[in-house]
């Protein structure tokens, strides 16, 4: 099978920063070599663990995110390893790393140290806040990145102090940025054979996420603010069904048809009183915008909507052509038709488990070089002797791999 | 910044629109790619008339979501329903690296511009393909924005109040984040193999999918432990506090994350060592966690009476995780650090004037990523673009203009 990043090392020396962002590598074929502290890295901290078992090797988020890696125990404390890194960077095209901005040079393994050795070198560098700046010894976990990014603000409900998302947005928003431009320097190196430095700052990435909050801001004066359980504007929200929630959004985005296309849906089922949606007012932002306009709507929706399920006001909707969704639960995604037809979830397997069970898989399909899991995440140092071994160097006088841990 | 642009000499044939896609080409745009946007005045880009508008008057020119999704573009008006523009379109296509599109499956097809035809012209193109459900299966005609994408991915059901409505992120989160993110990945990828080997290939994005990757954990919460994970507000489990909690001023807020007793006992000691927080209650993290909503409760009260500011740069420098919960204005006006990066960038937009807009959020040492131009006008590159890759001249142009196909 042919893949895309064949032939690419990549050193990930992070966690819960950037332990996704090497996953994307190594699932589209790059080696890539997680380089973990004698404890583990951060995330093999983070529930839900298998069978609820606190344990280093049973990590949930630990073992998706380090899919298709190899992992090996280094203690950068000591100079012995410090050099068994630099032997490693002089193979590889990309580090990986998420310490505190300072710690790489204080260790003697800065990117101006590292590319001098191996000048295709390319060094990411995910931090809370960046590199510099006033903020950039700040500490934050997923929700202060959440906050001082913006994305927190909007969230939740109006009565209600600001509430996050689910799923540690924050990390995931700088995983992916650091993704991709890790993917653009390499490709700037591949071509000059020169590499360099990425600095990528979570919470710049989470402002990525405001959607227009800052442009309400500029052009017109106005700090948007959190919503949640209402309507943004009539007809957009959540609204109860027979068996739990849908997301409708009778008026789109912008100018589109949806609205027209919502009236007859309405219409041929016979919803009371949905006659007047086809009135002017009702295709007007600031009409839509109005508690009258929310109270109307919610007034004539619900107790149609209340009549059917989740799956049936999809297939009804959808049928129209409007904007309507039911509001998933993580057990609904397993029974999604769509989601099986395109067999998105693919079984992954796990040293704890004896049977293999269902995880996210591909999130792009790509037809010549397919996504594909190589190996589980490794086990703390399970492949510390190999991977020196490749090096010429030897485990011998090197505490072995994963001692005292536990 | 004087280097060269990573992805210089990549040419982009951008038919995307709305959120996600448009985000994504935006990103290779800023990179260097020359990403020339197809669009029409006979089908507008919903997202040049979705407001906010500069003035708040309305205009195809004048949107600010527009404006920030589509930087660093070149814009061709081109009415694909006109018969005689899959040609002009094909000649483009040729002088491409990249198509890509985020239409419901099938608009491509009717077009003739799918990915066998794309091909036939342009063996080794990269072609995108972003829609909401994939290109094949039962519901992949089906159609939504980023928020009924929150909705069938699981998020919106996993964020908020277990007691309330579901809350999700309050934006069209997945076409922000996940989907231009995982999509830009992809065409990277893909670029890189077609220099290897010369191939190009298809790539099929369901947008549902990426936003579910990052769901994993609720995911294998399941599949491995039987549990349907719901929404559980600021909690993380054993951990507290953990949370946001009232500042002075209304409607102000601090992100606290306790993540060891360490920090807890450097929080007790920028609080001043109240009463209640010495108390042996909360010496423990299991402690701390099992009685959170007493703790949560006391640590506002004391939260409630201090500056915002003061308080994060106090907690931050005892080493504990804290963040104000910054809005729009705080992040434009206020917000020290975005300013030392240089964040907000002011262009000036042939129609808007001065207004501002995202940079990428990472630095380069040595390439250049930066918003090179702010968007286009519609239409205001079509005839640079015939004169320069399509080899129309102004004479034939003009006809195409007048006779309603490059409109």
């Amino acid at each position: 099978m042919s893949r895309a990043l064949a032939g690419l090392r990549v050193l990930d020396l992070s966690g819960p920063l950037g332990n996704y962002c090497g996953k994307l590598f190594g699932d589209l074929g790059a080696d890539v070599i997680l380089i973990e502290p004698p404890e583990g890295t951060a995330l093999r901290r983070e529930p839900p663990f298998v069978d609820d078992k606190v344990d280093i090797e049973a990590s949930l988020p630990f073992a998706y995110a380090n899919t298709s890696k190899r992992g090996i125990v280094l203690d950068l404390e000591q100079e012995r390893d410090r050099e068994v890194f630099r032997r490693l960077a002089d193979t590889a095209d990309l580090v990986i790393e998420t310490f505190r901005p300072g710690t790489m040079s204080a260790w003697g393994l800065d990117y101006a140290t590292l590319s001098a050795r191996n000048p295709r070198l390319v060094m990411t560098s995910i931090t809370p806040f960046g590199q510099t700046g006033p903020y950039a010894q700040y500490v934050a976990e997923d929700i202060i990145g959440m906050a001082m990014g913006g994305l927190l603000y909007l969230g939740g409900y109006p009565d209600t102090p600001p509430i996050t998302s689910y799923g540690n947005q924050a990390y995931a928003a700088a995983n992916l940025y650091g993704a991709t431009a890790s993917m653009m320097a390499l490709l700037a190196a591949e071509q000059t054979g020169t590499g360099e430095h990425v600095d990528v700052s979570m919470q710049e990435s989470v402002v990525m996420a405001l959607e227009t909050a800052a442009q309400f801001y500029d052009l017109e004066g106005t700090v948007k603010k959190r919503w949640g359980g209402k309507q943004r504007h009539a007809g957009t929200g959540v609204f109860p069904c027979k068996d739990g929630y849908i997301y409708f959004m009778a008026g789109g985005v912008g100018g589109n048809r949806f609205w027209r296309l919502s009236c007859d849906w309405f219409e041929e089922e016979g919803v009371p009183g949905a006659e007047q949606f086809r009135e002017e007012r009702w295709f007007t932002h600031e009409f839509l915008g109005t508690d009258e306009a929310k109270k109307i709507f919610a007034d004539i929706f619900i107790p149609f909507a209340r009549r059917y399920t989740m799956e049936e006001l999809y297939r009804k909707g959808q049928e129209k052509h409007v904007p309507i969704a039911p509001v998933s639960t993580p057990a609904d995604l397993l029974t999604n038709p769509q989601l099986r037809h395109r067999g998105f979830f693919t079984e992954m397997t796990h040293p704890l488990r004896a049977e293999p069970f269902l995880a996210p898989g591909a999130p792009y399909q790509l037809s010549t070089t397919p996504w594909a899991i190589a190996r589980p995440a490794p086990k703390l140092g399970e492949h510390t002797a190999e991977v020196l071994a490749e090096l010429d160097l030897h485990a011998g006088g090197r505490p072995a791999a994963g001692a005292g841990v536990r | 910044m004087a280097g060269r642009r990573p992805l210089e000499g990549i040419r982009v044939t951008d038919f995307t629109w709305i959120g996600a896609g448009s985000f994504a080409t935006k990103m290779l745009a800023d990179a260097g790619a020359d990403v020339i946007k197809i669009e029409s005045s006979e089908r507008l880009d919903s997202l040049r008339v979705a407001p906010p508008f500069k003035d708040k008057i309305k205009g195809v020119n004048r949107s600010g979501y527009f404006s920030d999704r589509n930087t660093s573009k070149r814009s061709f008006a081109l009415n694909l329903k006109n018969p005689r523009s899959r040609d002009i379109v094909l000649k483009l296509v040729e002088k491409s690296d990249v198509v890509a599109n985020n239409f419901t499956p099938g608009v491509m097809e009717r077009l003739g511009l799918d990915y066998a035809s794309i091909r036939e012209v342009k063996p080794d193109i990269v072609y995108l393909s972003m829609s909401m459900q994939g290109s094949t299966g039962p519901h992949s005609r089906y159609l939504g924005y980023g928020l009924t994408i929150g909705a069938l991915s699981g998020l919106h059901h996993l964020s908020g109040l277990p007691d309330r409505l579901p809350a999700g992120t309050g934006t069209n989160y997945p076409d922000h984040m996940p989907n231009p993110c995982h999509a830009v990945f992809a065409v990277l990828a893909a670029l890189r193999h077609r220099r290897r080997t010369g191939e190009g290939q298809y790539i099929d994005i369901a947008q549902t999918e990426p936003t579910i990757a990052l769901l994993a954990p609720a995911v294998l919460d399941y599949t491995v432990n039987g549990r349907v994970a719901t929404r559980s507000g600021n909690d993380r489990p054993g951990v507290a506090p953990h949370g946001v909690y009232p500042v002075a001023g209304s409607d102000r807020w601090i992100a606290i994350a306790v993540t060891d007793d360490r920090q807890w006992a450097a929080l007790v000691n920028v609080l001043g060592q109240p009463d209640w927080a010495r108390s042996d209650r909360w010496s423990t993290a299991a402690d701390r966690y099992r009685d959170r909503s007493d703790l949560d409760r006391l640590l506002g009260q004391e939260t409630a009476r201090r500056d915002g500011e003061e308080l994060m740069s106090a907690l931050q420098s005892a080493g504990v995780p804290a963040g104000l919960v910054r809005d729009a204005a705080d992040l434009i006006d206020r917000d020290p650090q975005l300013a030392h990066r240089g964040h907000w960038v002011k262009l000036n937009h042939a129609e808007m004037g001065e207004t501002i807009y995202n940079a990428p959020p990472y630095r380069f040492s040595k390439s250049r990523v930066e918003l090179r131009t702010p968007a286009p006008l519609l239409g205001e590159h079509t005839r640079e673009v015939l004169q320069e890759l399509l080899g129309i001249g102004a004479e034939e142009g003009e006809a195409l203009i007048r006779e309603g196909v490059l409109v």
